[in-house]
């Protein structure tokens, strides 16, 4: 049921981090597209070459905040520039190792953006995953 | 010999300057002014005036006046008043203000004068060195609040990334994934562990002293040769070293190690993985007390716009081999220290080549 709902893309320069969105979501749902990325820049340019329109899923960008050369708050900047008939394709979700305790004024920076859905603290866990998947399946 | 401190004397009898110039010429250099507009002008023109005399009664502007005029415009020279008469209350005054350092009696002793000077010399010199030290805490207090910053990524980006591993972990049952996860979770710990070594390089450099020993860069080689001709082998990298040294270098070895090893984990990092003929070439020629150091790599290469940054602390120009932001600013540090100079040449998708100079000592 998963499947025709969503897909993927993690945006994120640790290794080790995206080997494990990606099992985390692998082990949630079985067969869905899931793409990965280390450089946000790339990650733009594939969203401005994918034609709009006849593209029912909705796709989840997991985004990583502190990367060398475009970090998530650039790429986020440069994503709400994108035609809203691109945008509303996509659903951006942060993952990040700043706590809202620690760096209350960047997630607050970073949730501030109309185009991040929500903000997610690492280390990832399935639970976490499964809340984060019920409140964007309520919300299509 | 050190440069004769420098003095000024304002004063509007002619007389008066001739005579304390004569008298103290001899250690001091002497600027005189017999106004304040000329006094103002001497000050601008020799910043480095330490101390400055005037003569409490003159016909435009009173000492007293002057000084406060000039300790919001020139600071930085200290003030001592010449009265010819006690006018106590004008003295008390001015000392309250905090214009004037002290004050001497017309007609002043040489001694008097010279134990004057020699306090007001004192007295500048802890200021200055104050102001030295309250610039060298806000740049140690910069790097601190950098440091701050950098931490939360970089020891937490790995911890955290380790223990998503571990909750991972709880999930998984095929022993392939596991043994795949271990070999990232190892990768994360070894970067971890880089970071800290570094970590300890940086302190060590801004805090050690130096220690001058003469160097063989035939062994600084034959040592890179042995951490390195393995990585060279494994990722089929070419090393090749070269040295000519025929006269006696001194210098201090440990920042000279430790610029070596970051251009060369960064020639071997940073190399490009799907080119064929991959080499890092280190070349070494002291001459005329002058040690030139090439490090060359055939890597992906910097782009042209992050060149001026590489440099400093914390900057990280890729994305695809990410280093601590540490590495290029030690390197920095430690040239610092040994009195060279570093040029870098490179050409994106071609490589980079790094060129040090360093004199013996």
């Amino acid at each position: 049921m998963m499947n025709t709902e969503f897909s993927f893309i993690i945006v994120d320069d640790g290794e080790l981090d995206r080997f494990l969105t990606r099992k985390f979501l692998e082990l949630t749902y079985t067969g869905v597209s899931i793409r990965s990325f280390q450089d946000a820049q790339h990650v733009l340019d594939i969203i401005r070459m994918t034609p709009t329109g006849n593209n029912p899923a909705q796709t989840i960008i997991l985004l990583d905040l502190q990367m060398p050369m475009m970090n998530g708050f650039q790429f986020v900047e440069e994503f709400e520039k994108l035609p809203p008939e691109v945008q509303k394709n996509y659903k951006v979700v942060v993952q990040t190792i700043l706590t809202s305790k620690n760096d209350a004024s960047d997630i607050s920076a970073i949730s501030a953006y109309k185009a991040v859905n929500s903000v997610i603290q690492k280390p990832l866990s399935r639970e976490k995953l499964l809340s984060l998947i019920e409140q964007l399946k309520l919300e299509v | 010999m050190p440069d004769k401190i420098k003095i000024l004397y304002v004063d509007d009898e002619p007389d008066n300057l001739i005579g304390f110039k004569a008298s103290l010429r001899l250690h001091y250099k002497i600027f005189t002014a017999v106004n304040v507009p000329q006094a103002l002008s001497t000050l601008d023109n020799n910043p480095d005036i330490r101390v400055v005399f005037c003569d409490q009664r003159m016909p435009d502007k009173t000492g007293v006046d002057f000084f406060e005029e000039i300790r919001t415009s020139h600071p930085l020279p200290v003030r001592i008043l010449i009265t010819a008469y006690t006018n106590v209350e004008s003295i008390i005054d001015a000392i309250n203000k905090g214009n004037i350092f002290r004050y001497l009696k017309k007609p002043w002793t040489e001694t008097d004068l010279i134990a004057a000077i020699d306090e007001a010399n004192k007295f500048y010199m802890a200021n200055s060195m104050l102001s030295i030290k309250n610039e060298e805490l806000q740049k140690a207090y910069n790097e601190l609040n950098k440091f701050a910053h950098s931490v939360s990524h970089d020891i937490r980006g790995p911890l955290t990334g380790i223990l998503g591993a571990i909750n991972l972990a709880r999930e998984m049952d095929d022993a392939e994934e596991m043994k795949e996860m271990m070999f990232l979770m190892e990768k994360s710990v070894k970067k971890l562990d880089a970071y800290v070594l570094s970590m300890h390089d940086y302190y060590s450099l801004q805090r050690g002293e130096l220690k001058i020993t003469e160097i063989d860069f035939n062994k600084i080689v034959d040592e890179l040769k042995a951490i390195y001709d393995i990585n060279a082998k494994i990722n089929h990298i070419e090393f090749k070293v070269s040295v000519k040294q025929e006269e006696i270098f001194r210098n201090d070895a440990a920042p000279l190690t430790l610029i070596f090893n970051n251009l060369l984990s960064n020639a071997f990092k940073y190399q490009d993985k799907k080119s064929k003929t991959k080499s890092v070439e280190v070349s070494i020629e002291v001459k005329k007390n002058v040690a030139t150091i090439y490090v060359k790599d055939t890597g992906i290469g910097i782009l042209g716009s992050h060149v001026g940054e590489i440099f400093n602390l914390f900057y990280r120009s890729n994305s695809i081999e990410v280093g601590s932001g540490l590495g290029l600013y030690n390197v920095k540090s430690a040239l610092l220290k040994l009195n060279g100079q570093i040029e870098v040449n490179s050409v994106l998708h071609q490589g980079t080549t790094f060129k040090v100079t360093i004199p013996s000592i």
